[in-house]
């Protein structure tokens, strides 16, 4: 053991400027693994979902345990062969393998995400696994490693005991187990280096096997069912390359002589390997030629082509020639070659080949990848460094004896020769470089990132044919039970999902739009009571020569008692055992209504977002409102915004907060947007410019005081006031729209939903300065009517928003007063152009009219049914102090601050042509006071084919006006007129505060408002019959339909409301008289029915 | 060089024979037995409104994070997205009608999730079997036992394992888990399936789908492309696809009807059956050493004890 060949320790100084650069390598990178166990492996690594493995495992792993096949190569050379000659080779090759695979397990234990399962493998055993196979082989050739590692190990331990060196008292003391172990060791030795050899060439070739699970994501370049045997033939071919690169490298570092003389005959063995690869794997893609599709990725090619040619063709031809082998420097040149050449195909096969189709990046090592990788490899080196030191594992040192150090086996007249040195550490470094800009080359997408992205969705406006139905309409017969109105509400769909309210759903209009062919959606028809599955009534209707398109009621009488069925009477649930595709009553619902809505485009595009048809349910806020007690109504807001934000930066641009908007319907003001209430003049409390606090009560917003107020903070935004639903919010009177301080608005907040009528109408029941004193239909019962009061918000139920249709808190409606518009409600959005037809053969008369009259008009034939609604008031009375007197509706017909006032109640509105636009009278636009000044009018006249009679209610009013500038007056009223009574101050304040000029002299006017009427619709029974309107004896059938006597339908012509003698103007409208006899606006000259004699 | 002699000449050829012997095995498939049990679903493209409706479902069925804007926003479609580690289905639109007779519409939409393979590649590649394909159908995870080597996401041919990278310590592979229940696997009710809103997605037995999705494409030529994506695709999958315009144009992937993991399988049992190969050759290797070693101590017994090597070292030592 002590001959000078035999294995020694190093002598030289262990901390060097290289091992001290390797630590400080280790350092850095290790520093990023720390941050890996804390972080996790997305705050070191560029790894993600669709490239799961990077550099950790191709390099690190795969590379790694090829590049240490040196071990095993060189144990069957030496061992098994029996080349005794190489024996100086073997102990730093196996040191080599075992650091190599010590460290790849280090480096695996690091990019594994359950790293402290890493045990679980050796118990849980999944045989289909490429991976475990190589896993457990990797872990038991480690443990081989060890064992022939464990030689030199104890040679050192025993070496340190005899030399005395330090830790020997405590070594001694183990010795006799030590040398025991080591005996044995020696004698079990050979098997364990046979199994090293099996195991190598499992694992080895099984790492080639791994990337073929992905053959869709391989490229055909590597991906061969040969890649396990062109792995395990590279692995075997870097083996000695490998020995080679490490022995000269050391004995370089040491500064000795390279053993050029194992080295030189070593290097022959190495062509044979290469050429037989290089064979096997040209073969390959010869084969596969046809399917390689070389032009289809030039940078995977060129990886290729660099791999084979500078990696194998170019080794193979320099190891050919001997001068190459003999030479230190060229053969060092050519191993590494080989080497990179394998390195390079680990990389192309794991890395480069393997492309994700989804993948949106294009993956390349982060630093904290590439640290990791560069400290792994120092600290393989490190290592190596650190055991030929304190273990006997080079050759050829002589041994030191006390007196006499240890002496290298030949001795270099000086140190190495620097050019040498250079010109290996330039050629590693080279290579490095090399190998970064390779294949940065190789993935040049790998630094840029593509994201696919969908281009928006255009919607297209195809031309869709108008239906027969709108162009000609049909008047079919319709059952009695037909309703307009249905509130889906399955009790079926109820019990498996709570995240949605009833559907309404308007019957109407879909039968209008069907053509009034009911088989568009009652499809079937179950024959007998458990049929559940039915008959298609085209085909049971085919059978008989009868082609569908129309009214069940066409031809059958006995709708009434038999209508077309309920969907759900065949759709219950999904896959039943009689027809397993049947839909369930979920999807037929939504199949149908969104399949159709999808392709209606006229006269409109139809809903199809799920929550224009059924709102969700409000979720119980109670558990996510956070509030502290108490809180500033701002606090609320913001808690609100919380999960809310686009809510808030939604409201900042609608009319409720900014009380401006589009005004489209304002003559003049058609393309304005900024036309705010500011602007209006009305004759109730004249306007909101001077008595800003108060009107701003019923803001929604906190403390709109004064034009200070920020509107561009969604803090301010009152939530509540919409969204309460406990009925306890309450504004702050006068105090521009702040709550009453006295309410605790926690629970307000914990308790908020869908607003009601309540909500809505806290504001406007109350518009005018007390209940229903502007508007007369919008009264505080309809909170809660009965169901004959108002229709949809009594029999019906519906909410505000129901009509008032609501997208982004832009609501829908227009009112006769304030200028901005988000949105147009039409009652033919629901019911159609052609609703009548329930009402059977009247109904074509009465749809004739729907183009000159309103809805409104004969459905709401009276208003201010519980509350009066104000009819005037004269403010050049006010200001005396006049006992309060009553009238028949027990309101005051005198007040000091409003002077005279009229009331009415159950009254029949006015009636007026309009064409849905209006002209107002602003601030500052000057009047003619000899007649009495119309601050807004519907406009509209008989000639407008766009005008129709609708109902109104008119407040008059005598309010100020300044004599010299012919304009309206605007006094301030709140803590000015109201409590000095001085009219000439008051106005003088007001006029300053809205900005305007003021002559200083003033007179008073008349008046007149007009305020829309739209609601308490009465049930169709209850609306206007044709005498109401109509001279009794010219709406008699008989008159046209001359033998159509003893047809005649009092139920419906008669007068209904006999109290009132003449309901239309027909003078004051513009017609000459009624029109049922002297004819219609445009054409319909009536007494057709009375052929010309 | 010196000329191929017997020796290296055996050993080639051994070390030919035993790595060729993956190209001559035979794919297994009693590695994977077919049930007749196996659920899916049936997802008819041509039909889906893109509501978002089984991304609701499924993020709150498997307590998802919630996130920063609601399901109803339709912005969230403007991108294309795949799975992540808290989505485990996506729905992605594409421009175009989804299928020749519905031209008037302009989008199609395609749910992405777990295709719960038949023949699962994940459930192969697995090296501790956390990945299994329950009796049922579904391909389950289990973390318990996953070591976090993500060798299963290289496997999927579909894309659609997503990993918590941001997890320290207990990162897990996250997928669609088919709604499985402990007690009574799938059950009936996977939350998209009974989400969807015009049943685009059909849960039922695999067989029965088959045969609705066959009779659907026999009955509506016009609608349909005459093929049903998952049928065969990778060995079959347990999510079947109905489109009415070629896949991919809808983001899904052309792929082979064979199951990858049955070539690996084939390679690895073809090696590794029953050991035999590796066991013949370590007894090959012992053999030749042993040989070796008796020439050896034959020659020493002649020769005497080996001469010293000299410390300058011939460059051609013989052998």
């Amino acid at each position: 053991m002590n001959s000078a060949d035999a294995p020694h320790r190093v002598t030289k100084p262990l901390f060097t400027f290289g091992t001290l650069t390797l630590l400080l390598l280790m350092g850095i990178g290790f520093s990023f693994g720390i941050t890996r166990l804390f972080l996790g492996l997305g705050s070191v690594t560029n790894l993600d979902n669709h490239s799961p493995w990077g550099i950790w495992i191709s390099f690190d792993v795969a590379c790694g345990v090829a590049l240490a096949a040196g071990g095993f190569t060189t144990a069957a050379l030496v061992e098994i062969f029996g080349r005794k000659k190489y024996i100086a080779l073997l102990r730093p090759a196996i040191l080599t393998a075992f650091l190599g695979y010590l460290w790849v397990a280090i480096a695996l234990s690091f990019d594994l995400g359950r790293y402290w399962n890493i045990w679980r493998p050796i118990f849980n055993w999944q045989g289909n696994s490429v991976l475990f196979e190589v896993g457990m082989c990797v872990t038991v050739y480690l443990m081989v490693l060890a064992i022939e590692m464990s030689p030199s190990i104890l040679e050192g331990l025993k070496a340190r005991i005899d030399d005395n060196e330090w830790g020997a008292a405590v070594l001694r003391k183990i010795e006799k187990p030590l040398m025991i172990a080591y005996a044995l060791i020696k004698i079990a030795l050979p098997i364990f280096i046979v199994a090293g050899v099996v195991l190598s060439f499992m694992h080895q070739s099984s790492l080639g096997t791994l990337m073929l699970i992905s053959p869709t994501k391989m490229s055909p370049l590597w991906d061969t069912n040969l890649l396990p045997l062109l792995f395990l033939m590279s692995a075997i071919m870097v083996g000695f390359p490998m020995v080679i690169l490490e022995t000269i490298y050391a004995n370089i570092s040491f500064g000795r002589k390279a053993e050029m003389e194992l080295l030189t005959p070593l290097a022959r063995f190495v062509p044979w390997f290469l050429g037989a690869y290089g064979l096997l794997k040209l073969g390959d893609l010869a084969w596969r030629w046809n399917g390689l599709n070389l032009g289809a990725d030039p940078g995977e090619t060129i990886a290729l082509l660099v791999e084979i040619m500078v990696g194998v063709i170019a080794p193979f031809l320099l190891l050919l020639n001997k001068a190459v082998r003999r030479s230190m420097g060229w053969l060092f040149f050519a191993v590494s070659l080989i080497i990179f050449g394998v390195v390079l195909n680990r990389i192309n096969v794991f890395l480069v080949g393997y492309n994700p189709p989804y993948s949106l990046k294009a993956y390349f090592p982060s630093i904290g990848e590439l640290a990791m990788t560069v400290a792994i490899v120092s600290s393989i080196l490190f290592c190596y460094r650190l055991l030929v030191t304190y273990f006997p594992i080079l050759p050829g040192y002589v041994a030191a004896t006390p007196g006499r150090p240890a002496v290298p086996r030949e001795e270099r007249a000086k140190t190495v020769s620097p050019f040498w040195t250079w010109v290996i550490r330039f050629t590693a470094v080279g290579f490095l470089l090399t190998f970064i800009g390779l294949y940065v080359f190789v993935h040049e997408r790998a630094v840029q990132s593509t994201v696919r992205s969908v281009e928006e969705v255009q919607r297209v406006k195809a031309a869709q044919p108008v239906h027969e139905a709108m162009a000609s309409a049909s008047y079919p017969q319709r059952p009695e039970a037909y309703k307009n109105f249905y509130r889906l509400d399955s009790d079926y769909l109820n019990s498996r999902s709570e995240d949605y309210e009833p559907v309404p759903f308007a019957h109407r209009i879909h039968d209008e739009l069907s053509g009034g062919d009911c088989g568009v959606c009652h499809h079937r028809y179950a024959m007998s009571e458990d049929d559940r599955v039915g008959e298609d009534i085209k085909s049971l209707h085919a059978s008989i020569e009868i082609q569908l398109g129309g009214p069940c009621a066409a031809c059958h009488d006995d709708m009434a008692s038999n209508p077309p069925q309920a969907c759900g009477r065949c759709h219950a649930g999904p896959n039943e055992s009689d027809d397993p595709a049947r839909l369930g009553l979920k999807g037929a619902y939504h199949r149908q209504c969104i399949g159709c809505h999808e392709r209606q485009l006229q006269p409109a595009p139809a809903p199809t977002e799920c929550s224009s048809c059924h709102h969700p349910w409000t979720p119980d806020h109670a558990p996510l409102v956070i509030l502290a007690e108490r809180p500033a109504p701002q606090a609320v807001t913001r808690a609100c915004l919380e999960c809310h934000p686009k809510t808030g930066q939604d409201l900042l641009g609608t009319a409720h907060w900014n009380w401006k908007g589009q005004s489209p319907t304002l003559a003049g003001y058609e393309n304005r947007t900024d036309v705010s209430l500011q602007l209006m003049v009305n004759n109730y409390c004249i306007a909101i410019g001077s008595n800003q606090y108060a009107c701003a009560t019923c803001h929604i917003g906190y403390g709109w005081l004064d034009s200070s107020f920020d509107f561009s903070d969604p803090a301010q935004i009152d939530c509540l006031v919409c969204h309460d639903t406990t009925g306890t919010y309450r504004k702050n009177p006068l105090k521009g729209g702040l709550p009453d301080p006295d309410l605790d608005l926690v629970p307000i907040a914990r308790k908020v939903g869908r607003p009601s009528r309540q909500a809505c109408g806290s504001c406007h029941f109350q518009s005018g300065g007390g209940p229903n004193a502007k508007h007369g239909d919008l009264e505080p019962i309809l909170s809660d009517p009965p169901p004959d009061f108002d229709m949809h918000m009594g029999a019906l139920g519906m909410r505000c928003q129901d009509c008032h249709a609501t997208e982004n808190h832009r609501i829908a409606g227009m009112s006769q007063t304030a200028p901005a518009l988000e949105g147009r409600v039409r009652c033919e959005k629901c019911h159609g152009l052609t609703p009548h037809g329930v009402a059977g053969m009247l109904g074509r008369h009465l749809d004739d009219h729907v183009r000159t009259i309103a809805c409104e008009t004969c459905h709401i034939p009276t208003i201010a049914r519980k509350t009066p609604t104000l009819l005037r008031r004269d403010y050049s009375t006010a200001g005396r102090d006049l006992p309060e007197t009553k009238d028949q509706f027990g309101m005051p017909t005198y007040a000091k601050q409003f002077g005279t006032l009229a009331w009415g109640m159950n009254m029949v509105p006015a009636y007026l042509w309009s064409d849905g636009t209006r002209r107002a009278t602003l601030i500052g636009d000057k009047i003619n006071p000899a007649r009495a000044v119309d601050l807004n009018s519907p406009m509209g006249e008989k000639r407008n084919p766009n005008a129709r009679i609708f109902p109104f209610k008119v407040h008059a009013a005598v309010q100020p006006y300044d004599t010299k500038k012919r304009t309206l007056a605007i006094p301030r009223l709140f803590e000015d007129y109201w409590v000095d009574f001085d009219w000439a101050k008051a106005i003088a304040s007001g006029m300053k505060a809205v900005g305007q000029e003021y002559s200083g002299e003033f007179g008073f006017t008349e008046t007149r408002m007009y305020s829309s009427v739209h609601h308490e619709v009465v049930p169709a029974r209850a609306a206007l019959g044709c005498s109401d309107c109509h001279r009794a004896e010219a709406v008699n059938c008989v008159r046209c339909h001359r033998g159509a006597a003893g047809m005649d339908r009092p139920e419906h012509t008669r007068k209904i409301y006999p109290e009132v003698p003449q309901r239309l103007d027909f003078k004051a409208l513009g017609y000459p008289d009624d029109p049922a006899i002297t004819g219609g606006r445009f054409f319909l000259k009536l007494g057709r029915g009375t052929p010309p004699q | 060089m010196k000329p191929l002699d017997r020796r290296t000449f055996l050993k080639l050829s051994l070390a030919a024979a035993g790595a060729a012997a993956p190209l001559g095995a035979k794919e297994k498939k009693d590695n994977h037995p077919l049930s007749p049990d196996y659920v899916g679903v049936l997802v008819d493209t041509t039909l889906c409104i893109g509501c978002r409706k089984c991304e609701e479902a499924c993020n709150r069925r498997n307590n998802l994070p919630r996130t920063s804007e609601p399901f109803s926003d339709r912005e969230a479609l403007r991108t294309f997205r795949r799975p992540t580690e808290s989505a485990f289905t996506v729905v992605n639109q594409f421009p175009g009608s989804p299928s020749p007779d519905q031209a008037v519409l302009p989008t199609t939409y395609a749910k992405v999730q777990c295709m719960h393979c038949l023949i699962p590649s994940c459930v192969s590649a697995c090296i501790v079997g956390a990945l299994t394909k329950a009796a049922d159908g579904a391909v389950l995870y289990n973390p318990s036992i996953c070591i976090g080597c993500r060798y299963c996401m290289v496997a999927c041919p579909f894309e659609v394992l997503a990993y918590e990278y941001d997890t320290p310590l207990t990162p897990k592979v996250r997928k669609c888990q088919f709604c499985t229940d402990r007690a009574k696997g799938t059950g009936a009710n996977p939350a998209c399936a009974a989400a969807c809103p015009t049943e685009t997605l059909v849960f039922g037995n695999r067989a029965d789908l088959l045969a609705i999705a066959h009779k659907r494409l026999e009955e509506r030529p016009d609608r349909y492309v005459q093929h049903i994506y998952g049928e065969n695709e990778v060995g079959g999958t347990g999510w079947l696809y109905l489109t009415g315009r070629p896949v991919t144009e809808i983001g899904l992937l052309n792929l082979p009807d064979r199951a990858p993991a049955l070539r690996t399988e084939a390679i690895q049992h073809g090696i590794f059956k029953y050991g035999i190969l590796p066991v013949a050759f370590y007894g090959t290797l012992a053999g030749i050493m042993r040989y070796n070693r008796r020439r050896e101590s034959a020659a020493a017994e002649e020769d005497g004890p080996p001469p010293e090597v000299s410390s300058t070292g011939s460059k051609e030592k013989g052998r």
